[in-house]
């Protein structure tokens, strides 16, 4: 079975730590980026296709960062999960290219569950 | 509407008072610049005041550099009244502090039109005060709650790990179970919270104090989020 790898930004650690482990009991591969400038290296050396991006981050914001990620690899399939609850900001996000939404604090059976959809719909992509 | 009026001659401010309680106004008066001094002090003193300029003791023009001095975020609209009229005083007069200046003998429908230009400036001026209110109170709730909502979201995800680590007939599991319910539960109220654009108070304590109450203030605005959709090219 493929190896299901999805890539977590957050400038908070405590955040990227639970991450890490909650998704890794619930079978996926984690890689954790503090920042988007962080996350987008790690995207060139190995592209990741299921990503969760918190809004407020330090230098080039969450929002920009699905940009230029729905750019480069316009297959990636991206989540924001932000604490700020705003109609703009939904709005925006869905202009930036997410997939979905969320608001903190999130249970995180609603993050498997939009994990899971994704790699579905990765999966039947390569199959067409 | 209450305004106050100094003059020092018995007679005109008998004759002002009346005329503007004929207007509908209450009238606090005073007969010296000192007696005006120590009203405008107050913080619930009129915000229209009509300052004679001449009168022993503390001047009108001095009453009104006082008053501009106060550290007082209440506004005061201030007319000087005064025999004085020619352009050198009416600058010392506007320079001093002075809204407005009205030269005696004056034409008491000229005093009541200056009267209401300075109601209107005093209503906008109260109403600029409370939006700014207004917007600092929402963005630090704002601040506060995006703050809140990220250890909020460790406690979920902790929350969930132990449990998966719990028998379910575990006591833990029930306590851990509740644990994560009232994290959700501060989750909601910071949602709640979020979505507020202005605020309805209610007491606290047997009204000691006043609160605000989330609930009415936070009620979803359906048509917002319509036209929100709409006018965003949908």
């Amino acid at each position: 079975m493929e190896d299901k790898r999805i890539l977590v930004v957050d400038d908070d650690e405590m955040i990227r730590d639970v991450y890490s482990q909650a998704f890794a009991t619930a079978g996926y591969t984690v890689q954790t980026a503090g920042s988007a400038e962080e996350a987008l290296e790690i995207m060139r050396k190995t592209p990741f296709w299921v990503l969760f991006l918190d809004l407020n981050l330090p230098g080039i914001n969450g929002l920009e960062l699905c940009r230029q990620t729905r750019k480069d690899w316009s297959m990636a399939i991206a989540f924001a999960v932000t604490g700020y609850a705003s109609l703009f900001e939904l709005h925006d996000c869905r202009e930036a290219g997410f997939e979905d939404y969320f608001i903190k604090p999130v249970e995180f059976s609603d993050l498997f569950d939009a994990a899971d959809h994704a790699f579905r719909k990765l999966a039947r992509w390569k199959r067409r | 509407m209450q305004i106050l009026i100094a003059e020092d001659d018995n007679t005109s401010r008998k004759i002002l008072a009346a005329i503007l309680k004929k207007w509908g106004y209450d009238t606090i008066e005073t007969c010296d610049g000192i007696g005006a001094w120590e009203e405008l002090k107050k913080p619930q003193a009129p915000n229209i005041v009509l300052l004679d300029w001449n009168m022993p003791g503390m001047d009108g023009l001095e009453v009104c550099r006082k008053v501009r001095q106060l550290d007082s975020s209440e506004p005061r609209y201030i007319i000087l009244l005064t025999a004085r009229g020619d352009s050198e005083d009416i600058i010392q007069g506007l320079e001093g502090g002075a809204d407005d200046y009205i030269a005696k003998p004056f034409n008491s429908e000229e005093l009541r039109a200056r009267i209401n230009v300075g109601c209107r400036i005093v209503g906008l001026q109260i109403e600029l005060a409370r939006k700014e209110k207004l917007q600092g109170v929402l963005e630090m709730a704002r601040t506060v709650c995006h703050e809140i909502n990220q250890p909020l979201h460790v406690l979920s995800g902790l929350s969930d790990l132990l449990l998966l680590q719990v028998d379910k007939d575990d006591p833990r599991y029930t306590m851990m179970t509740k644990i994560k319910s009232q994290v959700f539960r501060i989750g909601e109220l910071t949602k709640k919270i979020m979505r507020m654009t202005s605020y309805q108070v209610k007491d606290y304590m047997d009204g000691r104090s006043k609160i605000i109450d989330i609930e009415k203030s936070s009620t979803v605005d359906e048509h917002s989020f319509c036209v929100l959709l709409n006018f965003k090219g949908g």
